[in-house]
């Protein structure tokens, strides 16, 4: 059972600084940090019955550690929770569900191969002397169900509903295992994610009308489904709450600011350090009609000097693969690339690497570092290649004098170059798998997501460094899910679906940046 | 669950420094130590200088130059079981180049030839038919052993020529010519496992593949070389095995691969690859080589040393595995 500290509800009106003791959900002061990075900093929401509460922030702002906490699948360093005015604690979702907080999760959590109403009494199943009833728990299932409104058959197969169906599944388990009390708190995790238009409708009319039964938290990135949907709505930015606004005062734009913060998107993505046109040098990189059999391609590009070529698209679209394509990593059974002047047809890693291409692969942690090796070992994995003059032996010196001036440029927070990998934080994980690269001046870059999962300082630091060597003649290709950081950084965006590109690449020099709809417009 | 605390938590295992860490650093010394001691107190003849260099290190050197060949597989995360038939192969081949075709001593070049083949074969099978190594040296060892013992057709076959044997036999300054082989083949093996590409990519290799591909590295090549010297080492050992006794029978070397493997793991090579080194292979060999020769000395009989051994091989590796880096052990 939760622990519970039974508070004065006198007390609790004044020490509240949001108001009144009479918010069914209130969370005051809750602040988190894992090992390198503060998570979460003193942040308190309060939630009344039948309000609809938007939470909004940019990946990484915090908003999953916060819906961790809530659920007790996290314990916040400090803070404290109050369900209607009782101070709680919760050590595991099991015992916030008691107290009617659960959640619906991004991915969905449901176990397709069994039957709705198996689902529904998972781990909470009726027996009679150690047999099911069945029969009894897929009525009362049933009645359940139609009670809120919600039109399912509990006694399909979850893989024969619709996703729609799944997602209304869900909503309907978080009821059930919240209803114990008089006031369920849902937290809903990115439920539209997965939705046609036709079903976020549908998902939106059943938040309307359960608004009397239960408290909604809709997590989104989705600014103008928040406003829709939403009472109020909490802004998080680097862990911190920034803003907390009526839906009804906020527009996107407001939102997008307390989002990013005071800096602009501009100063952020430092776009006035953005080589201009008439700065470019010549062509580094050319793409002809290169394919992988008919799942990438084919594509055409060229990159320049000085040049960032982004590339987005959805989930699915080749973008992922077409970096792989260009790492060499990927077939390439039609077309050629060029590299220099030097053309390029069916090359391997190392021949790509050999002229000039440096791939730095979305996750790092499997593809792109020896987490259990140095820092040196690591930095100097690429340069040992060339290593092979009259003595076959390595310059151990040269390795060790590229990885201090690594250190020292990227300003890679480690004990020493021989700090195993591993020890780092994510942002100087990275910075390694980058240096690298600079390690043997290698003229062309791709990139796939390369500031996933790192936070927000060590962002800026790789966005300040793909400036400087944009500076320095550098081309990169940058491919990336985030869009405005996509925008932010390129001087020319190519749309990918399909494993094609979508038309002519955007332009996005200085003062031409496309928005986002405009991209996602291509996109879909 | 969130996956930063559960890699946070692993984090700070880490970071600690565990009572089995000590044993891995510190745990050949002490074994090795603690024999050596135990032996010198219960038998006369053990901490003799006789005994030291013609039964220790003479018998050691075979021991070492097999562990030092199936060092470097094992670091880059794959396994060379088929040591001790090349051994034998090379070993047959040499007394059959001497003996029937009197090459003298241009039969050593060859027979260490045909122990870089057999490991070239190992190797890209291996890699190029994307069969686990250890199947592949499983399979390698029944066939090359079934190679050699053809050749001497199942009879011990002997050699004269005290010019070639010179090699294996004779002294510098009082040091066995056998013994300074060893140790010029040990230090040359640290050489390449630290200071050279090959080294290098052996440890990367060892922990991941496909950092060390993408980093641009051949990496089918860097995965048959150490097959490669392999080979040749053992081809080494069986030559200089052979010219020591002027003689190869249809089993020599054979019994050589658990003590070698135990060596090695419990010199710091984890099985897992990516970490340890040949330079700390030399520590299992000797603790091999005194624990053997003492037990010799003791009268223990040689059943019960086998059994000995074998409980020396898996308490080794018990104590040595890098756990922490093992989700699951199959």
């Amino acid at each position: 059972m939760a622990t519970q500290t039974h508070t004065n509800a006198t007390d609790m009106d004044q020490a509240d600084p949001i108001g009144g003791g009479h918010h069914s959900f209130r969370v005051e002061g809750i602040s988190k940090s894992f090992r390198h990075v503060q998570a979460l900093e003193d942040v308190s929401l309060a939630v009344d019955h039948g309000e609809v509460i938007g939470l909004v922030g940019e990946n990484g702002a915090g908003k999953s550690t916060l819906l961790k906490i809530l659920t007790g699948v996290l314990q916040a360093d400090e803070g404290q929770l109050f369900v209607d005015g009782e101070a709680v604690t919760f050590k595991n979702p099991r015992e916030a569900a008691n107290y009617g907080v659960s959640l619906v999760h991004q991915e969905q959590d449901i176990i397709t191969t069994m039957r709705g109403y198996e689902n529904l009494y998972l781990g909470r199943e009726i027996e009679r002397f150690g047999v099911l009833e069945k029969e009894q728990m897929r009525k009362e299932a049933q009645a359940f169900v139609d009670d809120l409104g919600i039109n399912i058959d509990m006694q399909e197969h979850v893989r024969d509903y619709t996703f729609n169906e799944r997602q209304m599944l869900e909503i309907a388990k978080s009821f059930h295992v919240s209803k114990k009390s008089e006031n369920p708190v849902i937290l809903l995790d990115e439920p539209t994610a997965g939705l046609e238009e036709s079903g976020r409708q549908i998902l939106f009319d059943l938040v309307n009308d359960l608004r009397d039964r239960a408290t909604f938290v809709f997590v989104s990135h989705e600014l103008d489904e928040v406003l829709q949907i939403s009472d109020r709505i909490y802004v998080l930015k680097d862990g911190e709450r920034v803003d907390d606004t009526t839906a009804a005062e906020a527009t996107t734009d407001s939102l997008q600011q307390a989002m990013v913060g005071r800096e602009t998107a501009d100063e952020y993505y430092r776009v006035p350090d953005q080589q201009r046109d008439t700065e470019l040098g010549e062509t580094t990189l050319t793409v002809d009609k290169a394919a992988h059999e008919d799942v990438v391609g084919p594509v055409s590009f060229s990159v320049r000097e000085g040049e960032i070529f982004g590339i987005v698209g959805v989930e699915g679209s080749g973008k992922q693969r077409l970096g792989r394509l260009l790492a060499g990593d990927l077939d390439i059974t039609q077309g050629s690339i060029s590299v220099d002047g030097t053309t390029l047809h069916r090359p391997t890693v190392s021949d790509m690497v050999d002229a000039g291409v440096g791939y730095i692969p979305k996750d790092r942690k499997s593809e792109g570092l020896l987490l259990y090796q140095s820092v040196l070992v690591n930095t100097s994995l690429a340069m040992v290649r060339d290593m092979h003059g009259n003595v076959p032996l390595l310059d151990l010196d040269a390795e060790e004098e590229a990885t201090l001036d690594a250190i020292e440029e990227l300003s890679i927070k480690t004990p020493g170059p021989k700090a195993l990998v591993h020890g780092l934080s994510g942002g100087n994980q990275q910075k390694v798998v980058i240096a690298r690269w600079l390690a043997q001046e290698t003229p062309v870059l791709v990139m796939d997501n390369v500031t996933r999962g790192i936070d927000v300082g060590a962002k800026e630091e790789v966005y300040r460094l793909c400036r400087e060597l944009t500076d320095q003649g550098v081309s990169i290709v940058f491919i990336g899910d985030e869009l405005p950081e996509v925008i932010g950084m390129s001087n020319r965006i190519a749309v990918m679906a399909n494993g094609e590109f979508v038309g002519e690449a955007f332009d996005a020099s200085l003062g031409n940046k496309p928005t986002e709809q405009e991209l996602i417009q291509e996109m879909i | 669950m969130s996956t930063s605390t559960v890699s946070e938590w692993i984090t700070e295992q880490r970071e600690q420094r565990t009572l089995q860490d000590w044993i891995q650093d510190l745990g050949p010394f002490v074994m090795l130590f603690g024999l050596i001691i135990t032996f010198s107190l219960t038998t006369d003849r053990f901490l003799t200088g006789g005994n030291l260099i013609d039964n220790v290190a003479k018998n050691a050197v075979t021991l070492l130059l097999v562990a030092l060949a199936g060092t470097f597989p094992i670091l880059q995360q794959s396994i060379d079981l088929s040591v001790e038939s090349i051994v034998l192969l090379t070993g047959v081949v040499t007394v059959v180049l001497i003996s029937k075709f009197g090459l003298g001593l241009l039969a050593i070049p060859i027979a260490i030839g045909v122990g870089m083949l057999a490991g070239l074969f190992n190797g890209v099978i291996f890699t190029k038919l994307k069969v686990p190594s250890f199947l592949v040296t499983l399979g390698t060892l029944s066939v090359m052993a079934g190679i050699g013992k053809i050749i001497t057709g199942g009879s011990t076959i002997t050699f004269r020529d005290p010019a070639v044997r010179v090699i294996s036999n004779g002294e510098v300054l009082g040091i066995p010519n056998l013994v300074l082989w060893g140790l010029l083949i040990y230090a040359g093996t640290i050489v390449l496992a630290f200071r050279t590409k090959f080294g290098r990519y052996c440890f990367a290799l060892g922990e991941n593949e496909r950092v060390v591909e993408l980093a641009g590295a051949k990496v089918d090549r860097y995965k048959i070389y150490p097959f490669v010297l392999s080979g040749l080492l053992c081809g080494i050992a069986g030559v200089l095995l052979t010219l020591r006794i002027s003689s190869a029978s249809p089993n020599i070397g054979s019994g050589l691969m658990l003590p070698s493997i135990a060596a090695i793991v419990m010199g710091g090579t984890a099985l897992t690859g990516g970490v340890g080194g040949p330079h700390r292979t030399i520590l299992g060999v000797l603790v091999i080589a005194v624990l053997n020769n003492g037990m010799n000395l003791l009268g223990i009989d040689s059943f019960i040393q086998e059994i000995i051994l074998g409980l020396v091989v898996v308490g080794a590796v018990a104590l040595s595995i890098d756990r922490k880096k093992i989700d699951v052990v199959k």
